[in-house]
């Protein structure tokens, strides 16, 4: 996990492309979004639905075949999320190629949703991963994915291809690994005032 | 319970908790179906755990029998493990002794390695099914809607509704919330 690769580039000369190449890029990477579903509960069947004839998110240009997240460019992470999976999305995520997008579908996994005082689930995946769109719904309806989508579609229409604003966006991030999810307890508040809680 | 007629309940002595098991199973209740505890530490007499057992008996099609076993066991007891009797039982009992810290004495899954977590994350500590657990989240999260009916904006506060505290709910001494 601590390897430090750089980040992959395109080219010298498509930092300094004329606006009308970023464009024609921009809209090839907008309508490829090679997709690939984190179900983790009820969610899932909606964005299974999303994916079927009715809505048919690949007309957007939404592709749900990628065979693993290796070859995905988009992690719809729709479910409850629960600290004993959160290292694996972590870990799932990580092994996706940048630039990489998630989006956090439903209540459970944009904030916990109805289980948020649960003693094992996770408050919301933003916590382990960075979240372009949040759809919010309990679950939400397969339009409202379609709306996530085509909201996430302008913020990748919308960015420069220098790798400098990608870069910060995972800055926070890099270093994190897998292991370091785990979460210990929660303890009572020391009576003298003195905060003891961690984790 | 609504087929009431089919289910039997027998309430065992700890001491013959394995042995009452492995004659339900003799008796042709084979299906081992779950095995849990209930949290009764805030019962008026004999307060502890209550673990319970469910088998059922499908040796007859379209007549299915099934019996609870349930048996009191004070807190700190360990119980005698069934793992002998069935052993598709381990898997409940590492459930049981990590959600309620209940032990199981003579637990054998074929590994060796004893009773271990089996469903919380790694590093977890304490005990969640039990009355006692705090459920910190609720302390340490701000939550922007109702936690409890009636705490909401738009609901109308009749003021004489009676404030059941649940347990797991941190007390005040958490801080205010």
């Amino acid at each position: 996990m601590a390897v430090d690769l750089p980040m992959p580039r395109v080219g010298p000369a498509t930092d300094l492309a004329p606006r009308p190449i970023r464009v024609v890029l921009n809209w090839g990477r907008r309508y490829s979004l090679w997709v690939f579903n984190f179900g983790l509960a009820c969610c899932a069947i909606e964005f299974i639905a999303a994916s079927m004839a009715r809505h048919d998110f690949i007309r957007l240009g939404v592709i749900p075949f990628a065979p693993g997240p290796r070859q995905a460019d988009l992690m719809v992470v729709s479910g409850t999320v629960t600290d004993k999976m959160a290292p694996a999305v972590r870990r799932l995520y990580d092994q996706m190629p940048e630039p990489k997008y998630v989006i956090s579908f439903g209540a459970c996994s944009n904030s916990g949703g109805p289980y948020w005082d649960s003693y094992c689930v996770t408050k919301g995946v933003d916590t382990v991963v960075p979240v372009d769109v949040y759809v919010p719904g309990c679950p939400p309806r397969p339009e409202a994915l379609l709306q996530g989508i085509l909201r996430l579609q302008e913020k990748i229409a919308a960015e420069s291809l220098s790798t400098k604003g990608i870069r910060a966006k995972y800055a926070g991030h890099r270093r994190a690994s897998a292991g370091e999810l785990a979460r210990g307890l929660v303890r009572r508040p020391a009576t003298d005032g003195e905060a003891s809680t961690h984790g | 319970m609504a087929d009431a007629e089919t289910l039997e309940r027998r309430e065992v002595p700890l001491a013959d908790w394995a042995t009452a098991v492995a004659d339900a199973r003799d008796a042709a209740y084979t299906f081992f179906d779950w095995l849990t505890a209930v949290d009764e530490s805030d019962a008026e007499e004999n307060p502890g755990f209550d673990v319970v057992c469910h088998l059922m008996d499908g040796s007859t099609p379209g007549a299915l029998r099934r019996i609870l076993l349930r048996t009191r066991v004070p807190e700190g007891t360990a119980v005698p493990s069934i793992t002998g009797v069935f052993a598709g039982a381990a898997w409940h009992e590492r459930e049981t002794h990590e959600m309620f810290g209940i032990d199981f004495s003579g637990f054998d899954d074929g590994t060796g390695l004893g009773l271990r977590p089996l469903l919380l994350p790694d590093g977890f500590e304490g005990t969640p099914l039990r009355k006692s657990f705090v459920l910190a989240a609720r302390a340490s999260k701000p939550w922007p809607g109702a936690k409890e009916p009636g705490e909401g904006e738009h609901t109308k506060t009749t003021g004489g509704r009676r404030r059941v505290q649940a347990p797991g709910v941190p007390g005040p001494e958490w801080g205010p919330r």
